[in-house]
Parts: structure tokens; C-alpha cells; sequence
């Protein structure tokens, strides 16, 4: 015990300083006690008020820009230190170095795909605007650290894992903007293409993984587009060689192996917006609920930021100085993730007479190296040299050298253009700041105070001379990227007609749209949520602010409502047959019929495709490609019941009999799981809900606890426990002036603190709290002020 | 008297030494009450006595300060312990138990090889 005291042991940490009740991790009873304090912090130029409301939502009223920013750092700090850390350590790839060798792969992944590398080409090209809101942000988060190392009240987690946070940077605040560009547009899907052309075939796989989506799809901006060709279905342009598959699957493999948000693995997020002339207040109507993994802490701290040039409210990232997605005066916007295809990769052509060396552009070229040494907590130091080609970094050599071609390496002067929407007050500013904004490309959604809205798609679309790039290219030279949409060409739209405007991760445009964004399964939403939020926006003549709510809210699965009608005719009466006929297609806790549907799509998806994977071997899960199944079986149930895929080894089957086996599977699999009375197999029972400790320290999670909703329903909830969702809902009525907000959270990391989860509650129940301005803040119930002296 | 005066100046400076961050200051205090008092059947119930003070006094303060609750209960999670708030309580007590426990032993023990003779008395 004595050694472990002074030293640890295994995983403890040294008991003594961990433990030890004045300055060890006890502080966090005494850093969740907030209350109203005179502070001074190096570096601010003037006093500035910061008023808190009795949720921790925070209010920053500064009387210079550098100060708004510097406090803004300060704040982020008090809070979130050990998030904005592990942000950063992530990125930066020295995870290890507090966590172990656990953590290596993940930093040795990091540090090739080279997030530290763009940060750093980012800050070296940032503007004026942005290196002053860096730089004083920066100082603010180190005026945190040292102030909490000095009395002793640095975050529990550090205590614990042993170690003090080394200074903020400014590049610092650069790769937290790149972990979030990574866990939304990094994606393996060439690699699954390749494997499931080598292993599945080149006939099926150019049948089902269309370019262009099988099934019936809301595009937000119809045209129309300008005259060009319209993107070529998939076929197979070579057999994927034995080489190819082999470095296919070692890279694939790898990137499944990484930990979950690494790899994009599609979205789930949600915004529109209604024009003044259809809403019944007569202003504008925006709504927006980003989905992402929800955590706790979560990944938005809610502020307000106050000072000559800002006037702006909403939600940030701990480890940015920005408003990421909010309002001002003049304008509201969120953003959904866009999902055209960012990543690409490429087969180097390597020759044993040139070691070290590709082919390029009728010429060998050498590699660039770099190299990095990773510290590892317990273990030696690990050195990893990274191999560039003038694609990217080399993520395999096995098989066949493959680098990767990723959009988020492009340096992308986000930040900047964050700070240009924060000071927008219109949409041709609000347009002219996008312009700037590379990766991820995001779907912004835009409405004002004067009735007006709008959608636009910004961020990069490579496009290429020649080659099929939803499959792993040859590195040699053609089938480069050349460039990128022209920015008046890329999906937007701007005052529709019809006053509506919507985007869910669908694809934005029709199959008229010129240029390549992407192949159905590369990796837009199947549909089902733009298509019920289209739904219901069309039928209504004006909507209101509660619509907005209920419309997020909504658990009504799109796909269910398409397809039980026609299962319905196709099987027998029963018990669960009369549960479906009186369904409202809702995924509610309570119902039972919620459970029979789910249950038999997964069951019907299986006996379809299944004896097609059995048969062929396929080296890639089915579940991995279900959402691009998905697509194809309801374009067949709606309209080509004769399929061929449903005559699997020669039978007369069609998608009717097929789909009766699927039911009759699905009461067998229920009645073994849940008990013979259907009428019992609430969704609530199957269906849950984990809100995840960032850590991963299970005893700090939330739930999991039932909850509604599925992975096609508005109130997004995928998977089983469900740890995704809408991580913040805001809805806006510029008519009456209100903006309603929550998120499931709480501002404080601190587990002791009351604001550690404080909003999860009223979040699940589909509550909102308005979003204040500071003088509402100050007069409002349970307000802390802090005043901050220079 | 000697005893319990060094006893008391041992809780006094461990105390103070733990609210500096000095977590091993009941060690330290340990230490020297075994050197003060060589017998280890006094000295070591005695810097077991200051070591568990030194850590519990500051304990209770946050207790009736801010409540000690919520973070017994989070370290209980984060140790793997579920939900079990008094476990880490009783850690942190064991930890400075043992911490002027072994110190008076050891000055106890490093006396006794100085002075034999006054462990026999």
C-alpha cells in the first residue's frame, strides 16, 4: 500500500497524490460548488462579466474581441480541461502517453493520416481575424491551467491518470477542428467496394451498390443544374487483383479495429428551415438537431459571446473559439453532415528496381517521409516514419502500397469561416463566408430575421478526369483529383418557392446533377428522415415554432410506413399481424408493433441477401452494407416484387414469399426472446438508450434506459443500445423572436457537479429551454456572475 | 507527555502539510514520532492515529463544506466500483492510516538500530 502510494500499482494510480482529500481528486466536490467571484486572469485588456444561469449556460460579455476570446478559453477550461485534452491527445496522437499502449494503434493511425500535419499547414495560412481569436484563446485556457495547477484544482481525471496538461496552442484548437472533420468524413467505403467486388463479384455488386439511389429520395435542391453528364453507374472497370484485395482488406481491417468515431460511419442529423410566409408567426422558422455519439460530457458547451464585433448565441466545441451552430441578431444557421465522398484511395505502383520509390505521372517519384515518437505510459517509446506519395500518407503495404486521398488533409480555414457566419447578418455574407469552407462538408442551414432561408452544401467535391472513384484507383497519375465543383454549382438553394428546405444526410440533388458527390452507399442517408421531415412540412399550409419540436421529435419511420401495407397483404392473420394493421408506423417505447417491424426488416434483409454471402464468402459483414441493401429491397418490394435476387439457387420466389418466411422468422425469434403474447413486445424492452462517459468509465454513463425512435425516424436513434442522436436540438422563430434549445448534458465534465447531466432528463422528454441573451441571463433565477479583472 | 505533546505537533504538521499538497507529510510525521517514541507498540498506534486524522480532517472539511458525496460516489465509478461512495472513503482513510503507521514503525525501527537500548527500556 505504501509503494502504491508513493508509485501506483498495475492500473492504480499513486494513491497519495490521487487520493489525498485537500488536493487530490476530492477537489471535485469543491470545483462543482460555483458560485458568484471576482477572478483575474493574465493577458485580458479589460474587466469582463461572465453570467452563468442556473444550468451553467454561460454568458460572455467582453469589451474587446481578444478579451470575448481569451474568456471564452477560460470558460471552456473551467469546465471541459480533461475533454479539450483528450480532444487534442487524440488528434495529436499522444493518447498513449497517459493511457498506454491501448491507445498506440489509434496514435500510430493519427499520426499517419495526419491531422497534427494540417493543423499545423493551417495555422501557418490563418487569417488575421482567426490567429487573434486562436492566440487569446489559448491564453485563456492556459491562464486556466495554471491557475487550477497553482490552487490545486486541475480536473479529477488528471489527478487519477498521473499526469498535468501540457499549454494550450492555437493548433491545439486546429486539431480539435480536424478530430471532428475525421469522425464525419473519413470513410473506408472504397475499401469495402473493393472487397465486396472481389469476394461478393463484380455482377452484384455493380446490381446493388448503385451510384445513383434505388429507392425514392427527397433532394433539397431539385435544379435546375447546369448542362453536363451525369454520373456513370458502378461497373467494374478491372477484376480487383488478388494484390488489391489483400491490401483492401489489411487497411479495412485496421480501420475497423480503430476506436468507434474514428471512421465516419454515416450521419443521422436533421435541419430546415420554413420560409416567413409559411409560418404562423410570419418570421422565419429554423430547426437543426446535429447527430452525433452522445457523451458526457457532450461534445457542445452553450454560450453566449458578447463584444464589439460578436453578438452571437449557440453552441460550441471545447477546444474552439467559435459558435458553431446558434444565432445572432440577424441569422440562425445548423448543419447536417453532407456526406459526399471525401476519401479516396489509391494503389501506388511500386517496382523492386526502384525501392522507395512510385510511379507517377510517366515518372518514378521518392516518397516523403516524416517520423514521430510516441511515448507510451509503461512501455518503451514507439517510432513510426510515415510514408507520403503526392496522394497522401500510406495507410498498408501489404498487397499493394495504398495511400489515401482525404479531403480533411486539405487545410481548411474553418475556424475563419466560423467567425464570418458568427458575423453575418445576411445571406449573401453567410453565403460568401462558406465559401472558404473545405471539410466536412457540411449542408448549412440559413434563416433570418427578414423571412428569408436557405440551404447550401459547402465544402470540397473532388473530381477527376477519369477512373471509378468509389473503388481503391491506381495511383499513377490519371485518376487523380483535378479539383473541385465550382462553389455556384455545388447544391444550395435559396428562397424555394414552396418555402421549405431540408436536409438529413440525404443526397441533395437528382440524378440530373452533372457532377460525382458520391455512390448511394458512399455515404448518403437511405432517405427515410429528409423524406418524413419533407413529409410533413409539405402537408401543413403554415407551421410554428411547436411543429418545429414535434417534427424533431417525431418517431415515425418512414420505410415502416412504405412497407407494412404491402406486408400486410402478404402474410396470414395473427395476433401480430392485427398489431401491424393498427400501427401508426411510430417507434414508440410503448409499442409492440414497433418491435414485430423491426424485427422483420432485419429478417427480411437476412433472407434476402444472406444466401448470397453464405454462397459467395463475403469478406465484408452484410450488417456493414445494410444501408445500401436496405435501399435496393425497398425499390424491389415497391416496384420489382420479381427480382431476380429473390430466387436465390433457382426457386419462383418473389419479394412475397420472402417476405412471409421473414415474418414467420421474426414471430419465432420474438416469441423465443419476449414470450408468446405479442401484445407484450413493447420497443421499449429491445430498444435502448446509453448516453457514454467520454472516458469510457462505464459508472458515469447515463441509462441505458428505453427509449423511442430507430435509425430511420426523425428522433434518430441507430443501433442497439442506441449512443447516437440528436446531440443538440435548437429551434428558432424569427417571427416571435424565441430560441428554444437543449442538449443531452451538461456544461460541467465533473461527474460531482450538478451540471455533469443535468439536461438528460428534460432532453429525453423533448423539452427545450430558451437560449437567453445576457442582460435575460443576469435577471434570470439561481444566476452566478463572475466578474474577470485583468 | 513527551508523547503526546509530539503526537499532537505531528497532527498539526501533517495536517497542514496534506492542505499544502504534501500527501506524505503523516509519513513524514510518522517518522518522527517513532524516532521521538522508539517503542513500536506506542509509536505505531500514534502515527496510525496521525496519519488517519491528517487524512480525515480534511475529508470532513470538504464533507461540510461541499458535500463529499457526489465525488464519493463518482471515484467509486471511475475505480470500477459502481456506485459504492464508501469505498473510496475508506481508501483514502486506509491510505493515510498506513502512511503514519508504516512512518512510525520505520522511525521506530531506525531508532531502535541507534539505540538499542531504549526499545529494551
Amino acid at each position: 500500500m505504501l509503494y502504491a502510494s508513493f508509485a501506483g500499482a498495475g492500473p492504480l494510480p499513486a494513491l497519495g497524490p490521487a487520493f489525498n482529500p485537500a488536493t487530490g481528486a476530492w477537489t471535485m466536490a469543491a470545483d462543482a460548488a460555483v458560485g458568484s467571484q471576482t477572478l483575474h486572469l493574465s493577458g485580458l485588456q479589460q474587466p469582463v462579466n461572465v453570467t452563468m444561469e442556473a444550468d451553467g449556460t454561460t454568458h460572455i460579455v467582453a469589451q474587446t474581441d481578444h478579451d470575448l476570446f481569451l474568456a471564452t478559453g477560460y470558460m471552456h477550461a473551467r469546465f471541459r480541461l480533461f475533454q479539450m485534452d483528450l480532444l487534442r491527445r487524440q488528434g495529436e496522437g499522444r493518447l498513449s502517453e497517459v493511457v498506454g499502449k491501448a491507445a498506440l494503434d489509434s496514435d500510430r493511425f493519427e499520426l499517419q493520416l495526419g491531422l497534427l500535419r494540417t493543423a499545423q499547414a493551417e495555422w501557418s495560412a490563418a487569417s488575421s481575424r482567426s490567429r487573434l481569436a486562436e492566440i487569446a484563446y489559448a491564453q485563456g485556457v492556459n491562464d486556466r491551467i495554471s491557475e487550477a495547477e497553482t490552487n490545486h484544482q486541475l480536473p479529477a481525471m488528471f489527478t487519477l491518470l498521473g499526469y498535468q496538461p501540457k499549454p494550450w496552442t492555437p493548433v491545439d484548437s486546429l486539431i480539435v477542428k480536424g478530430d471532428m472533420t475525421q469522425t464525419l468524413n473519413f470513410t473506408d467505403t472504397p475499401l469495402v467496394m473493393a472487397l465486396l467486388q472481389k469476394s461478393l463479384g463484380s455482377d452484384l455488386t455493380a446490381q446493388w451498390f448503385t451510384t445513383l439511389p434505388p429507392n425514392p429520395q427527397s433532394p433539397y435542391d431539385p435544379g435546375p443544374y447546369p448542362p453536363g453528364a451525369s454520373p456513370a453507374p458502378i461497373a467494374a472497370f478491372s477484376q480487383v487483383t488478388d494484390s488489391e484485395a489483400v491490401a483492401a482488406a489489411d487497411a479495412y481491417q485496421r480501420l475497423a479495429s480503430l476506436p468507434a468515431g474514428l471512421v465516419a460511419s454515416g450521419g443521422d442529423s436533421n435541419n430546415w428551415a420554413v420560409a416567413g410566409f409559411r409560418s404562423t408567426s410570419g418570421g422565419s422558422l429554423m430547426a437543426g438537431d446535429p447527430h452525433l455519439h452522445l457523451t458526457l460530457p457532450a461534445i457542445w458547451y452553450q454560450l453566449t459571446l458578447d463584444s464589439p464585433s460578436y453578438h452571437v448565441s449557440g453552441v460550441s466545441i471545447p477546444g474552439t473559439p467559435v459558435v458553431l451552430i446558434g444565432h445572432n441578431q440577424h441569422i440562425s444557421w445548423s448543419l447536417t453532415d453532407a456526406q459526399n465522398q471525401q476519401t479516396f484511395f489509391y494503389l501506388e505502383h511500386e517496382d523492386a528496381t526502384h525501392p522507395g520509390q512510385y510511379f507517377w505521372k510517366n515518372a518514378w517519384q521518392k516518397y516523403n517521409t516524416v517520423s514521430y515518437d510516441i511515448p507510451v505510459l509503461g512501455g518503451p517509446t514507439d517510432h513510426l516514419t510515415v510514408k507520403l506519395s503526392v496522394h497522401g500518407p500510406v495507410i498498408t503495404e501489404r498487397g499493394q502500397t495504398t495511400s489515401v486521398w482525404w479531403a480533411g488533409n486539405i487545410p481548411s480555414q474553418d475556424l475563419d469561416v466560423l467567425l464570418g457566419i458568427d458575423q453575418a447578418s445576411n445571406y449573401q455574407q453567410f453565403r460568401d463566408a462558406l465559401s472558404g469552407w473545405y471539410s466536412p462538408t457540411h449542408n448549412f442551414v440559413y434563416a433570418d430575421d427578414q423571412g428569408n432561408i436557405g440551404l447550401i452544401s459547402a465544402g470540397y467535391y473532388p473530381q477527376f478526369a477519369a477512373g471509378q472513384p468509389w473503388l481503391p484507383m491506381p495511383g499513377t497519375g490519371e485518376y487523380d483529383v483535378t479539383g473541385t465543383i465550382p462553389y455556384d454549382l455545388i447544391p444550395q438553394k435559396y428562397n424555394p418557392p414552396d418555402g421549405i428546405i431540408w436536409s438529413a444526410n440525404q443526397r441533395q440533388v437528382t440524378p440530373d446533377y452533372p457532377y460525382y458527390i458520391g455512390t448511394a452507399s458512399n455515404f448518403f442517408d437511405p432517405g427515410y428522415r429528409a423524406n418524413e421531415i419533407h413529409r410533413v412540412l409539405s402537408q401543413a399550409t403554415t407551421l410554428s415554432a411547436a411543429d418545429m419540436m414535434a417534427l424533431q421529435t417525431d418517431t415515425r419511420d418512414y420505410l415502416a410506413s412504405e412497407i407494412v401495407p404491402i406486408l400486410l397483404q402478404a402474410i396470414p392473420a395473427s395476433p401480430s399481424k392485427d398489431l401491424l394493421s393498427s400501427w401508426d408506423y411510430r417507434m414508440e417505447v410503448n409499442s409492440p408493433a414497433a418491435t414485430i417491424w423491426w424485427t422483420f426488416w432485419q429478417s427480411y434483409l437476412s433472407a434476402t441477401f444472406d444466401p448470397y454471402w453464405k454462397a459467395r464468402d463475403v469478406t465484408v459483414a452484410r450488417s456493414d452494407v445494410n444501408d445500401a441493401l436496405g435501399q435496393d429491397l425497398e425499390a424491389w418490394t415497391l416496384g420489382d416484387q420479381n427480382n431476380a435476387v429473390f430466387k436465390f439457387g433457382g426457386s419462383s420466389n418473389t419479394a412475397t414469399d420472402v417476405m412471409r418466411l421473414a415474418f414467420a422468422s421474426t414471430v419465432t425469434q420474438l416469441t423465443r426472446q419476449l414470450g408468446a403474447d405479442p401484445s407484450t413486445w413493447t420497443w421499449g424492452k429491445v430498444h435502448q438508450r446509453v448516453i457514454e462517459n467520454l472516458a469510457q468509465v462505464k459508472g458515469l454513463d447515463y441509462g441505458p434506459r428505453p427509449d423511442r425512435g430507430d435509425a430511420n425516424t426523425p428522433l434518430a436513434a441507430p443501433d442497439f443500445p442506441s449512443s447516437n442522436g440528436p446531440s443538440w436540438r435548437m429551434v428558432v422563430d424569427w417571427g416571435k423572436g424565441t430560441f428554444q434549445a437543449i442538449y443531452p448534458g451538461g456544461q460541467s465534465e465533473n461527474p460531482a457537479s450538478a451540471w455533469y447531466d443535468d439536461r438528460v432528463n428534460a432532453w429525453f422528454d423533448g423539452k427545450y429551454a430558451a437560449m437567453l441573451t445576457a442582460d435575460q441571463a443576469a435577471k434570470s433565477g439561481g444566476a452566478i456572475s463572475w466578474r474577470l479583472q485583468p | 507527555m513527551r508523547v503526546l505533546a509530539a503526537v499532537i505537533l505531528a497532527l498539526i504538521v501533517s495536517v497542514a502539510g496534506v492542505l499544502a499538497g504534501a500527501w506524505w507529510a503523516p509519513f513524514v510525521a510518522g517518522l518522527a514520532i517513532g524516532f521521538v517514541e522508539p517503542r513500536a507498540r506506542v509509536a505505531v498506534p500514534a502515527g496510525a492515529i496521525v496519519g488517519l486524522l491528517a487524512w480525515a480532517l480534511p475529508l470532513v472539511a470538504v464533507q461540510l463544506r461541499y458535500g463529499a458525496g457526489a465525488s464519493a460516489e463518482s471515484l467509486a465509478a471511475i475505480m470500477g466500483f459502481g456506485h459504492q461512495g464508501a469505498i473510496p472513503v475508506i481508501l483514502t482513510l486506509v491510505v493515510g492510516l498506513l502512511l503514519g503507521a508504516t512512518g512510525a514503525w520505520l522511525g521506530s525501527a531506525s531508532r531502535s538500530l541507534i539505540s538499542p537500548q531504549l526499545v529494551k527500556g
